[in-house]
């Protein structure tokens, strides 16, 4: 009998054939640039900045509710020098506040309801424009998003000098949050209580406030940072799909079976869509990284094996799925059944301090979860290794249920 | 005496509750063709399924050149070559890459897949995907790859099933030349007259047992009957006389309607293969 040949030159065949196959198949080829290309297309029209400021409407605009409250400041004892720092004051250089003034509170709630739309000239002049009108857009003006305003009543200040019931309107966008619409609030009765010079019957403790971690006032995160993570492992997941395929045809079109009658065993067989797996997500996963700033100077080694982790694991689990299903619709509703379940701790990232702990039970968390760690937050080696062992305890599951589903469905062909 | 190059000895096999294979045995020899013929789901496929690794046998023994088939046994599938009757090609690869990948699986450093693919016949295509071919071409393809390897050991299910005249003559034309090149060959078929013109010996398996086996030659004399069919003119029309060879006074007989000047033809009335079958089994080949 001939020298049996080595097992390293059985799996490297069957990865020279593993890698022909999938630069034949046109369509996974198609779907794999597509995502590409779309991923970091997206990426790149992500916004990359925050705007930190608050827009706040006002009406009538504030120099008028001041003149109005001369009079009935004066009688309240109001010196005219700090009369003239009250005219002097202007609230529209307020760091992190953009004051938006109207004339009429109906134009002020038009603008917020969308119907009318505010621009700003480069003079400062606020610009109406009606949205049915068809009028043109104002020319060198920008536009000036307003979400929520405080409408003043007439004779505010002097009802309020005079503890006469004051009724204050805060027209309110739907969208906004209602940490926006509480702080709104909160002004409106802190410049009713200024007015009428009752101060809080408390005495106010000094307040200092410690931020846990890295302090983000001021440098919020982008939306573009935000999604980075979940870009990243959506192209993962996305290969489960070629992956399942790859592994599907292989055993709908019983190829395997003549691989598996010559020196190749199944083994090789395995380790081959293994590896080849693993290298073609972790590859894309890779690429995508480092087009999306993935990685820096400190976090490169814990990136690389976050991503190799999460490779892995998507790999097992597409080697579970092309054994499972009898057919392509089949293999597709297992695949579609896996995929769906595995988006779901994306969302925490997105929202922050949102997962539950059924969503922390699901395989992909500790992925993303040291992804969003590790390029948004610092995460060290130190910092990571729960998060990297929960990891590897479940890509321990998936790649020995992939192999144990994928050896059990070939001995059976 | 050559020592076999297969040894089956009461192999078995069951299907869940279904028996497939009941302890059958059988040897071949190297360079000979052993032809077992059967009706869908006789055994035949679950029988070469054992032999090859594929499945392991419930009980009995399947030696292929000494060595226990029983599971994966790479030494031994290193010496085999198997053709299956699904056509399991890497169809998004050519001829040529099918072939130099399987060479690869064997570690064959040079395969001569450009004369493999000539021997069948597809030397002119072997640069196109697999996915272009006809059913007569793939099969072609399963039996270059069966033998890409100069196996001591053909396994061939079904090689000309539904295949054209032109696609089949190229089949067995390469299966007789591997057998003259050493190869043991175990064919599967329920094509008669493709075992009867291959096979060295024949074996009838129904309901997973072997019925008979012997040379195609033998079984037709143990079972057939020795006839002569006569026609004559008679009139407008034509009249057969069956004579029965072993009778008493045949001879004189069948000398008598020779020099008949009505004398049209005279043919042997020997017994086909399904004739047996149908005689031992009760069923047809196609059934």
């Amino acid at each position: 009998m001939s020298a049996p040949v080595s097992r390293a030159a059985v799996v490297a065949a069957l990865l020279r054939k593993e890698l022909k196959a999938y630069s034949r198949d046109k369509l996974y080829v198609f779907l794999t640039l597509l995502t590409l290309i779309a991923v970091v297309v997206m990426f790149r029209f992500l916004p990359d900045s925050v705007d930190e400021t608050l827009t706040l409407a006002v009406s009538p605009p504030l120099a008028t509710v001041i003149e109005d409250a001369r009079g009935a400041l004066s009688a309240m004892g109001v010196t005219p020098e700090q009369l003239a720092e009250l005219d002097e004051a202007d609230l529209a250089t307020e760091e992190g506040l953009e004051l938006v003034e109207f004339e009429d509170p109906s134009q002020m709630s038009a603008v917020i309801e969308g119907r009318l739309e505010a621009w700003r000239g480069a003079d400062g002049e606020l610009m109406l424009r009606d949205l049915d009108s068809g009028d043109p857009k104002p020319d060198g003006a920008d536009r000036v998003d307003v979400s929520v305003g405080i409408a003043f009543p007439e004779r505010f200040v002097a009802d309020l000098t005079a503890s006469r019931k004051v009724s204050v309107k805060i027209y309110s966008d739907a969208g906004v949050p209602g940490e926006i619409r509480d702080a709104v609030r909160g002004i409106v009765r802190e410049v009713g209580y200024g007015l009428a010079g009752r101060g809080l019957p408390v005495t106010v403790p000094d307040e200092e406030t410690v931020i846990l971690g890295e302090d983000r006032s001021g440098d919020q995160m982008t939306l573009r940072q935000k999604f980075r993570p979940m870009i990243i492992f959506m192209v993962l997941l996305m290969e489960t799909f070629s992956l399942v395929s790859l592994v599907s045809i292989e055993v709908l079109q019983r190829t395997v079976t003549a691989v598996l009658v010559t020196p190749a065993r199944i083994s090789d067989f395995l380790a081959a869509k293994a590896i080849f797996g693993t290298l073609m997500a972790f590859g894309q996963g890779l690429l995508v990284a480092l087009l999306v700033g993935g990685f820096n100077a400190d976090n490169w080694s814990l990136m690389l094996t976050v991503l190799l982790l999460g490779a892995m694991m998507f790999t097992g689990a597409a080697l579970m799925i092309g054994a499972a299903g009898k057919d392509f619709l089949g293999q597709l509703f297992y695949a579609m059944g896996f995929t769906v379940p595995m988006i779901v701790p994306t969302f925490a990232v997105l929202f922050p301090g949102t997962a539950a702990p059924w969503v922390k039970a699901i395989p992909t968390y500790p992925i993303i979860e040291l992804m969003v760690r590790t390029m948004d937050y610092g995460a060290t080696w130190g910092d990571s290794w729960s998060l990297l062992s929960y990891a590897a305890a479940w890509l321990a599951v998936l790649f020995a249920g992939g192999l144990l589903v994928l050896r059990r469905k070939v001995a059976t062909l | 005496m050559t020592a076999p190059a297969i040894q089956a000895e009461g192999i078995r096999f069951s299907y869940g509750n279904i028996e497939a294979v009941r302890g059958i045995d059988f040897e071949v020899a190297p360079g000979e063709v052993l032809g077992f013929l059967g009706p869908n789901g006789a055994g035949k496929s679950t029988t070469i399924k054992m032999l090859t690794g594929q499945l392991t046998p419930d009980a009995g023994t399947a030696r292929i050149l000494g060595v226990d088939a029983r599971g994966d046994v790479p030494e031994v599938q290193a010496r085999i070559g198997v053709c299956f009757e699904e056509k399991n090609l890497y169809l998004n690869m050519s001829a040529k890459e099918n072939l130099d990948f399987f060479a690869s699986l064997f570690g064959i450093k040079d395969p001569d897949t450009e004369g493999a693919l000539r021997r069948v016949g597809l030397h002119d295509r072997m640069r196109d995907r697999v996915s272009t071919y006809s059913k007569g071409m793939r099969q072609r393809l399963m039996v270059a790859r069966s033998f890409i390897n100069s196996p001591a050991v053909l396994f061939l299910d079904e090689p000309t099933d539904g295949l054209d005249p032109v696609s089949s003559a190229a089949i067995r034309r390469t299966i007789r030349e591997e057998a003259r090149r050493g190869a043991a060959v175990l064919l599967t078929t329920h094509d008669m007259f493709e075992a009867d013109e291959l096979s060295d010996r024949v074996a009838f398996i129904n309901d997973g047992e072997i019925v008979a086996m012997d040379t195609a030659e033998n079984l037709k004399l143990k079972y057939g009957k020795r006839a002569v069919k006569v026609r004559l003119r008679e009139g407008a029309g034509v009249r057969e006389v069956v004579l029965e060879l072993d009778g008493g006074g045949s001879s004189a007989r069948l000398a008598e309607l020779a020099s008949s000047p009505d004398l049209l033809t005279i043919h042997t009335e020997e017994a086909t293969l399904e004739d047996i079958f149908i005689q031992l089994t009760g069923r047809g080949l196609e059934g």
